[in-house]
């Protein structure tokens, strides 16, 4: 083992690390929010609303990512880091929609009535009442799929983003030193995902309720 | 109730006879839009194509063939092993489940001949990756249903003089696998969908053999529409028994 392969590459490893976190924090926020909403119209609106959420969804689950990633990629010509994120975005909203569905199916319909007496409006009941209670549930099941996100972004070094993955690959190539940059790239996405991983159960700790 | 089963058929139909009429708007549509695109050259590589999906769903039955083994064996050490075994079970699933599967097939593919000083053909080496994932998500999913069964199960196997291992066999897995069948289901269907990433590796599944045929044609819209179209129904077909299988259907992490 030379570990000073690794020394020597640190700036192209740090800009690699910078580019999956950039795009893991924008594809969390991007996602949760998209997934929210979709969340929010499969459980509550009426008959089309639900329909087309569902057909969202179901596409976004059965499709996988490399396919939504070439897609954006080479058939409608995106740049790589916009189709990247749309992408990652995309995919992971499916499957938050659907967590947030069912968390926000799991709260009593009288929560939802008694807010509309109150003279609150839908948004509002949805923001203060019936999302706050369904997020106690989801949050592990946010966590996931957060992870998940952030594992998946080692994809996009296929359409020759340079992120952690890529850069792993680039110092194999130049150093034919296989193992450390592996370690190291390794060691780097486990680390981020047990960071998400405490982030998320601290923030639940704070959600219970006392 | 009979006034509420009406209600719900009534309801029920509504829903197909709209779900049918949308479909057939927009493949109308699709087809007017596309009319254009060269669907008949990826016909003519069906034979290719099919070859594509046929390796796509032996690399996944394969994997999860094995993935069901070896995971169960990892949940049993980490739901009964004494503190060193479910140590390493802990630490093998969760390294695992926290790594990029892209990086499990490449360190599968560069280090694999690294350390054993041999080689290895491309298709050995993405099954072993492909297992490798396999085994530690389906034993989260395996320890999820071994912890649903109640322990007074296993208690009335000791009471009844049943050894540790056959109490395993004939007592708590069966139990077990039928309340964690939905997650199960839904987990294979996101390890057939991780076989799309051995292309990686050159192994020709079905997502490169799509590729190559567009490198050859250069369509891309079409194939790459192909492609979705077939990843889609063939998940959606798992999904959809997953449903059904299980009316409740609430959180699945």
């Amino acid at each position: 083992m030379s570990w000073n392969v690794i020394f020597e590459n640190l700036h192209v490893v740090e800009a690699g690390l910078l580019l999956t976190l950039k795009l893991t924090i924008l594809g969390i926020i991007g996602s949760f929010g998209l997934g929210v909403l979709v969340g929010a119209l499969q459980a509550y609106s009426r008959f089309w609303g639900k329909q087309l959420a569902d057909l969202y969804i179901e596409i976004m689950r059965n499709v996988p990512l490399v396919v939504k990633l070439f897609f954006l990629y080479f058939v409608i010509g995106l740049d790589a880091f916009p189709a990247a994120l749309i992408a990652l975005v995309v995919h992971q909203s499916g499957f938050i929609a659907d967590v947030t569905a069912s968390g926000l199916r799991s709260i009593p319909r009288e929560q939802l009535e008694a807010g509309s007496t109150t003279g609150l409006s839908r948004t509002r009941v949805f923001l203060h009442i019936l999302f706050p209670q369904a997020l106690r549930v989801t949050i592990p099941a946010y966590t996931n799929q957060f992870i998940e996100l952030e594992k998946n972004t080692a994809l996009i070094s296929l359409i020759g983003l340079q992120d952690l993955t890529f850069v792993a690959q680039n110092i194999q190539i130049e150093t034919y030193r296989y193992l450390e940059s592996f370690i190291v790239v390794t060691v780097l996405y486990v680390g981020i995902a047990f960071f998400i991983a405490g982030l998320m159960s601290a923030l639940q700790a704070r959600l219970v309720l006392r | 109730m009979t006034s509420v089963a009406i209600e719900r058929t009534s309801d029920e139909r509504t829903k197909w006879i709209a779900w049918y009429v949308t479909l057939a708007i927009m493949i109308a549509c699709a087809g007017y839009l596309t009319r254009n695109l060269e669907w008949w050259v990826v016909w003519r590589y069906r034979e290719f194509l099919m070859k594509g999906l046929w390796n796509s769903v032996a690399f996944a039955a394969l994997s999860i063939a094995i993935g069901m083994v070896v995971g169960t064996v990892l949940a049993c050490a980490r739901s009964y092993g004494d503190t060193i075994i479910r140590t390493i079970a802990i630490s093998l699933i969760e390294v695992v489940r926290a790594t990029p599967q892209l990086m499990i097939i490449l360190w599968v593919y560069f280090i694999f001949p690294e350390v054993t000083k041999q080689t290895i053909s491309p298709e050995l080496c993405g099954l072993i990756s492909l297992s490798i994932i396999a085994s530690a998500y389906l034993a989260e999913v395996i320890r999820s249903g071994l912890m649903s069964v109640a322990p007074i199960q296993t208690e009335s196997g000791y009471a009844t003089g049943l050894s540790r291992l056959s109490i395993l066999m004939w007592i708590v897995l069966p139990q077990a696998l039928r309340n964690m069948l939905p997650a199960l289901l839904a987990t294979w269907v996101m390890l057939f969908k991780t076989t799309t990433l051995v292309y990686v590796i050159g192994i020709v599944e079905f997502f490169h053999a799509a590729t190559i045929v567009n490198s050859r044609e250069l369509i891309p819209f079409t194939v790459y529409t192909v492609l979705a179209v077939v990843y889609f129904v063939c998940c959606y077909l798992m999904s959809y028994t997953v449903k059904r299988l299980d009316p409740k259907y609430v959180l699945h992490s």
